[in-house]
């Protein structure tokens, strides 16, 4: 961890400047919609994205959609190759950067072509963390963060096969929904009996955990101490308590490791994640980070937790277009997600754990969760419900006072809540 | 004008913020209409989400915008314009006819049956 004093300040959004020749590594969501931003926004310079894979792609299909007729890169693409000449925005597929000079503004790639710049963003997101133990670098076990990753488990998979998916956070649950979907016998291993409840609430983490059980997906509390290979080419996953589970298919989901170490070695400020300002600006001036990669330092100095919400990247992406050319970010909603899990959509909005008081209304085939504090909602959560978050959301950054009985009462509907504040 | 379109509704029937879905058959369309009153305004959209496979007239309805009730792509209510990701594609609108309390639509000719 390197001394953060020279982070730049956000403050007030100093005058329009020219960006210059941009070149941004990584092709994913934060490093497109910088560059897609920077044509919105009147940028006409030169715009190339550095992407070692073959083309520009969404990810939050990967872990659901998977398994589905149709699903290919043409679904997944951004943008066309049309589409991205007509906005003129250069890419670089194949290509690793291996290094920046952010004095220089250089770019170095892994063929040892250098690419000159005026202004760098570093979109590098992150790479599934893997599992510590013996046997985790055994051909049967995935992870799931690129397309081939998820090509490569659908490859795997067959009917009746035994798939066991460690972590049972947003990736693994909603893998092993797709899994069940397509009928393997699907184990869920994880260390806590509600997985999520800091995100979404004990009462919410309790609901979704549960439907697992009702869609037959074995749940196990535990952790993987060891995966032992077979001589059929299966293997077992052998828990800390002992328990032994063989599998024809493992899939590890234990979050992400920012993909910073090109920035590190470029002597930017870093402490999990390369540390940015509410511009995206890092400690270099013209360096900027967006999306998985980038962790937030306010104002005040307090570290944010890096946003790994497909949201959180589209908007940095923006917003560190908008620093590039001197101009303020766009005023950001409060933080939202979403996931699709045995055929139900969960939304969230703010923080469901914390201060406050918990509120849940019942009466549904689903219970929305709130957490109001000092008559503020704070948070929602619901399950194929969005417009009751897409209504808290407003009600949370319009800072209207709510009731916690009108919360609780589902013959209120959050709409009516907020058109009545109107 | 009143026997132009095919009327699908009443006004009464899309309270302010709301939408409706017609079906397909009712219109002879490719997809379902979704029909929106947003601020008195009505709109007529293809109801299909181009991004999965969401209904819009679940969706959220505000300003000349409807956003997808399950990813949040966000679309023109006039014009069916695709306005956010994760929708890359825009949807077909229809024409809307207010004929005294009844909502009329034309369906968009490209997407008849």
């Amino acid at each position: 961890v390197t001394s953060s004093d020279a982070l730049p300040t956000a403050g007030s959004p100093t005058e329009r400047r020219d960006a210059g020749r941009v070149v941004i590594v990584g092709g994913g969501l934060a490093g497109f919609s910088a560059a897609e931003r920077l044509r919105v926004l009147g940028h006409t310079d030169e715009i190339t994205i550095v992407e070692g894979e073959d083309c520009l792609y969404d990810r939050p299909p990967l872990s659901k959609e998977l398994f589905a007729e149709g699903f290919d890169v043409d679904a997944l693409e951004f943008a066309t190759g049309e589409r991205l000449a007509d906005l003129g925005i250069g890419t670089r597929h194949g290509r690793r950067a291996t290094a920046i000079d952010p004095t220089a503004a250089s770019v170095t790639l892994d063929s040892g072509e250098v690419l000159p710049a005026d202004t760098i963003l570093l979109a590098t997101g992150g790479r599934a963390r893997t599992l510590p133990v013996p046997g985790a670098d055994l051909p049967v076990v995935h992870v799931l963060r690129t397309l081939a990753d998820a090509q490569a488990i659908r490859d795997a998979v067959s009917a009746g096969c035994r798939a066991v998916v460690i972590g049972g956070g947003l990736i693994g649950a909603e893998l092993a929904s797709a899994l069940r979907k397509v009928g393997a016998a699907v184990t869920l291993v994880d260390p806590s009996p509600t997985p999520l409840a800091h995100a979404v609430g004990e009462l919410m983490a309790n609901h979704l955990h549960g439907m697992h059980l009702a869609h037959d997906v074995d749940t196990r509390l535990g952790v993987a101490a060891l995966i032992e290979p077979a001589s059929d080419g299966s293997a077992t996953v052998v828990l800390a308590d002992g328990d032994r589970l063989p599998a024809d298919l493992i899939v590890v989901g234990i979050g992400i490791i920012p993909n910073q170490e090109i920035g590190v070695a470029a002597g930017l400020d870093a402490d999990d994640g390369i540390l940015v300002d509410a511009h995206q600006r890092t400690s270099a001036p013209k360096v900027f980070a967006a999306g998985d990669v980038a962790r937030r330092r306010g104002d005040d100095g307090v570290m944010h937790r890096r946003e790994e919400h497909w949201e959180a990247a589209q908007l940095s992406g923006q917003a560190a277009a908008a620093g590039m050319l001197g101009l303020a970010p766009e005023v950001r909603g409060t933080p939202w997600f979403w996931s699709d899990r045995h055929g139900v959509h969960l939304e969230v909005v703010g923080r469901l754990s914390g201060s406050g008081t918990q509120i849940v209304r019942e009466g549904g085939p689903h219970p929305a969760v709130f957490l109001i504090e000092d008559g503020l909602l704070v948070g929602a959560g619901s399950l194929d419900d969005a417009n009751t978050v897409r209504a808290a959301r407003r009600l949370i950054d319009q800072r209207i006072p709510v009731s916690a009985d009108e919360l609780a009462d589902p013959a209120v509907s959050l709409r009516a809540m907020l058109r009545a504040s109107r | 004008v009143s026997d132009e379109g095919i009327v699908v509704a009443r006004v009464e029937d899309v309270p302010d913020g709301e939408a409706i879905r017609i079906d397909a058959a009712v219109t002879g369309t490719v997809d379902a209409i979704a029909v929106f009153n947003d601020g008195g305004d009505f709109f007529a959209l293809d109801d299909t989400c181009s991004h999965e496979k969401a209904s819009l007239a679940d969706g959220w309805i505000e300003d000349g915008v409807v956003e997808c009730p399950l990813h949040a792509g966000k679309f023109c209510l006039k014009d069916g314009a695709v306005l956010s990701m994760p929708a890359t594609r825009d949807v077909a609108c229809h024409q809307v006819i207010i004929d005294g309390a009844d909502i009329r639509i034309v369906p968009n000719p490209d997407r008849l049956q």
